[in-house]
């Protein structure tokens, strides 16, 4: 696999504030790439970097093998897409022909709209103004518009923090499609079961740098305590050390079939975030 | 890349079919043919009148809708949208002054249908019409570039619409104003010149200072949206 994203030693300064320092990660062709962080900690100034909006201020960011400053070139703007909480609609316009300019932009046939807006679940709202839409459909048709062009890279900022469970289900169903299909995914989330759904690695960023970086499954491994947690029939509830010395105790419930539940203790993304970071993911 | 015509059209029907739902940017053009409507009645409308006219149309509806429809780019989130997308910037530029070119050449013809308009050089005015065009324009582009909503850039707006709109009115006052003497450099009063030649080979001299402000806009309005292109 080759890498898509490949940020060495990436710094960013604003005034006399450092917004990211020494931020090193590559993210592989292919692959949903979680970057989870809370509120200020260099999300949307990567993603701004990474996409040719901002100017690094030292250090390397290569996006599909180009310095990340020739992004901003509209040659090479039909191989990304962004999604981000401040990208806007025409809001006097239908939800068709907000998407019918961009794929003229992009020389993609009309018919491609309708393929997008099922995978948003809005085929049937088209001809909606985008003025009478809530915060989740709006948040719906400019993901859709991202997706327009099959993007070989997709920058998604929050994407479905303004959506009900239902819909989000529907736009992660989409995006593990289009994952599928070969997009390369870079995801930003505050929702840890949507990052653990979708991300195949996830890197943890804390005050402009990368503290962590690995699969979620890994990272669950690692940060695991060792311990089983069993509960009986009778309501009680046991945690037994995750190890041979356990083994006898345990066949012994087993036998005596008192076991409701048995299960490893395994902590959250959320909980890791905390432990290597010591605050919450808000 | 090169230029693309489609990409300029889609923009440009976008901006149409947006601009026919906005009451409040396209009601600006009925002031010009107010005027236009009362001066219209005067058994002879002046030349100056109609010079105004023009003036009044070009700053009201070339500048102020054009900056209205940038602005609200920005206000809505919508400008970055075009500018991550394969358009260029010649063909966002381009895509976003076509309809305002269309409402103001309509808006300039129905105003001369009914104050008239006959100026002596008529082509050498025409030429000078054109230019003044592009200027209102870059103008209104780098206004509602360095403006945050409509609300604002309609603030912003007035005061060049007074000077580059009104000009032909206010020189009347240069003789207690002094000052106002510099408003013989705009655009409108630059066209009033050229009508009034006797000399036509003196052309020139009005047409290259219209060029110049047109020009000088076009080069700020350029410099700014490239500017805007970063956070």
């Amino acid at each position: 696999m080759s890498s898509i994203i490949e940020v060495t030693h990436l710094e960013k300064v604003f005034g006399d504030k450092r917004a990211l320092q020494d931020l090193n990660f590559q993210v592989e062709q292919g692959e949903t790439f979680g970057f989870l962080g809370p509120s200020g900690s260099g999300k949307t100034t990567t993603i701004k970097i990474l996409t040719g909006q901002l100017r690094k201020t030292s250090g390397e960011a290569k996006v599909l093998g180009l310095p990340a400053e020739q992004l901003n070139k509209p040659e090479y703007r039909k191989r990304f897409g962004v999604v981000t909480d401040n990208s806007g609609l025409y809001q006097r316009l239908s939800i068709f022909d907000n998407l019918k300019l961009y794929a003229q932009l992009y020389d993609v046939p009309l018919n491609r709209i309708e393929e997008v807006l099922e995978m948003v679940n809005l085929r049937n709202e088209q001809k909606t103004q985008v003025v009478k839409l809530s915060k989740g459909m709006t948040q719906r048709v400019i993901l859709a518009r991202a997706l327009l062009h099959k993007p070989e890279l997709l920058f998604l900022d929050e994407p479905t923090s303004a959506l009900d469970p239902v819909n989000s289900k529907h736009i992660h169903t989409g995006l593990k499609e289009l994952n599928k299909l070969g997009t390369t995914i870079f995801l930003t989330t505050h929702d840890m079961s949507e990052a653990d759904y979708l991300c195949n690695r996830v890197a943890f960023l804390h005050k402009g740098k990368v503290q962590l970086l690995d699969t979620p499954s890994q990272l669950k491994k690692q940060f695991r305590e060792e311990l089983i947690q069993v509960e009986l029939r009778d309501g009680s509830q046991l945690e037994l050390p995750l190890a041979p010395a356990s083994a006898a105790e345990l066949q012994g419930y087993l036998a005596a079939d008192q076991v409701e539940t048995i299960y490893t203790k395994e902590p959250t993304l959320g909980d890791i975030f905390v432990e290597v970071t010591g605050r919450e993911l808000i | 890349m090169s230029f693309s015509i489609k990409r300029l059209m889609a923009i440009f029907q976008k901006d149409l079919k947006d601009l026919y739902r906005n009451l409040y940017v396209l009601s600006t053009v009925l002031l010009p043919l107010v005027f236009a409507f009362i001066y219209g009645r005067m058994d002879e409308v002046p030349a100056e009148i109609q010079f105004f006219l023009v003036s009044l149309t070009l700053s009201m509806v070339g500048t102020f809708l054009q900056c209205a429809i940038i602005a609200e780019e920005k206000e809505k989130n919508t400008l970055r949208g075009l500018m991550l997308s394969p358009a260029t910037l010649p063909e966002i530029l381009a895509g976003k002054s076509l309809v305002t070119v269309v409402i103001t050449i309509v808006t300039l013809l129905l105003c001369i249908r009914m104050a008239g308009f006959n100026p002596d050089h008529i082509i050498l005015v025409i030429v000078g019409i054109v230019l003044s065009l592009i200027f209102f324009l870059a103008l209104g582009t780098w206004l509602g570039l360095v403006t945050r909503s409509v609300l604002e850039a309609s603030v912003y707006v007035l005061p060049i619409m007074m000077i580059f709109g009104m000009s032909n009115m206010f020189i009347g006052l240069k003789e207690d104003y002094a000052f106002l003497q510099v408003l013989e450099y705009t655009p409108g009063l630059q066209l009033v010149e050229i009508a009034s030649l006797t000399d036509v080979s003196q052309s020139w001299k009005p047409l290259l200072i219209i060029f110049a402000w047109a020009a000088g806009a076009v080069i700020l309005s350029v410099i700014t949206f490239r500017k805007r292109s970063f956070d």
